[in-house]
């Protein structure tokens, strides 16, 4: 059963079309990360799954629910961080805590609590005094500490250091992650992600153009590099990129057969970010 | 203490000195782990007996995602280099340095070493002058 199954969504503010025929399907136990150019949609993609705006149209289930109509119980069920800072800065961290646990039905404090005691985060201290990176791991403290199905980054690590980026990743991957969990991740630091994901769908212009496992997206794309020579027989193949490199020139297959093109030259699986410039530069 | 602790137990069981490996796109991710899992072995840094890091430390650490280590894993343990041990997790099992040592070997004389000779005749070089300057560069 799917967590997320989205079709055709659109939506629209005044005469900007954010997204424009939208589909994504999250089964349990993926790592999905949602790729594309700035003002691509992405946000907005994450918001309507996280029912914080009205869609104009398309169908949605999230966890068996519709998230705009029945966001209060969705909320018991997912957590979200935001790529802007979005816990009350005048708050003390432990205040926070109190009021979580208040008004949330299914946050934990003691787990909150034990990430927080892994980190220099100082419970009595005012969230504004937090380092930037200290107010991501409070985030995600927090974001752990409910029993969420799904999981929703928005460029979590944006502006962080390497070593809290490193403490990030540890923590989605061994205090979240689970079979039964999902993880959906949007970022531009695309390298940095591309192995922990399961699945990669591009977005451009609010519409998504490529929706892969990465076990497919190696068996339907490849990547061959061939010298001077060859590059005009090449071209009659159809690649659907080409790129001049130190070692010769890149060209990015889909659909072909990796043995033929081996003749010519040397075959490889093309990174997300060549897999990207290929298909957002084919549309 | 957060990262610290976790930087450190996997160097203690040497999966990885540097955190995250360094992949190449010529073979699945899986593939390589489990060559870089295969050498550990080989060189004694994963000693037999001796448990192996959990797929989540080594997904968390590497930032691959935990199928993948999972698969990797799987087949160390269809080549009988490592053992499961219910409810203990993974373990070198006892005669894997020698069993791994033979498909290093293998590996080397079938795939690396022709690839080395097709090196040695580009460049023009015989046997006389390759072994000279390597007893040259040991004194």
């Amino acid at each position: 059963m799917s967590l997320i199954q989205a079709s055709g969504l659109s939506k629209s503010y005044g005469d900007t079309q954010a997204l424009n025929g939208f589909d994504l399907n999250v089964e349990p136990g993926r790592i999905v990360g949602l790729i594309g150019p700035n003002g691509s949609g992405k946000t907005t993609a994450l918001k309507s799954i996280l029912g914080l705006l009205r869609l104009d149209g398309g169908t949605l289930d999230v966890l068996g629910l519709n998230p705009y109509r029945q966001r209060k119980e969705l909320m018991t069920r997912t957590a979200y961080i935001a790529d802007v800072g979005i816990l009350p800065r005048w708050m003390r961290v432990d205040h926070l805590l109190d009021f979580i646990e208040g008004v949330h039905a299914s946050f934990n404090r003691s787990v909150a609590e034990a990430a927080l005691e892994k980190t220099d985060i100082n419970f009595s201290k005012k969230i504004h005094v937090l380092s930037k990176g200290m107010n991501v791991q409070l985030h995600l403290a927090i974001a752990l500490a409910i029993d969420a199905e799904i999981l929703v980054l928005d460029e979590p690590t944006l502006g962080l250091d390497i070593l809290y980026r490193q403490r990030f990743y540890d923590s989605v991957l061994n205090d979240y992650y689970q079979e039964d969990r999902s993880i959906l991740i949007t970022t531009h630091e695309v390298r940095e992600i591309e192995h922990i994901l399961t699945d990669v769908v591009f977005i451009h212009r609010g519409k998504t153009c490529l929706a892969l496992t990465m076990d497919e997206l190696a068996e339907q794309f490849c990547k061959l590099t061939v010298g001077q020579e060859s590059e005009p027989q090449i071209r009659k193949l159809a690649p659907i990129a080409e790129r001049k490199t130190l070692q010769g020139t890149e060209f990015v297959f889909r659909g072909a057969d990796r043995d033929a093109l081996a003749h010519f030259g040397e075959i490889a699986t093309p990174n997300l970010v060549d897999l990207f410039i290929a298909v957002i530069g084919e549309q | 203490m957060y990262n610290t602790n976790s930087a450190m137990y996997i160097t203690e069981s040497a999966l990885s000195v540097a955190p995250m490996s360094d992949w190449n796109d010529h073979q699945p991710i899986y593939l390589q782990l489990k060559d870089l899992v295969l050498r550990q072995i080989v060189r004694g840094l994963l000693p037999e007996g001796e448990a192996v890091p959990s797929v989540r430390q080594v997904a968390a650490q590497e930032r691959i995602n935990p199928i993948t280590v999972s698969k990797a894993y799987q087949m160390l343990v269809d080549a009988q280099l490592l053992e499961k041990r219910r409810g203990l997790g993974m373990f070198v099992c006892s005669g894997a340095q020698e069993l791994a040592l033979n498909q290093e070997r293998d590996r080397f004389i079938t795939e690396q070493w022709p690839e080395i000779l097709i090196t040695i005749a580009a460049l023009g070089l015989d046997a006389a002058t390759l072994l000279a300057d390597n007893s040259g560069s040991s004194t």
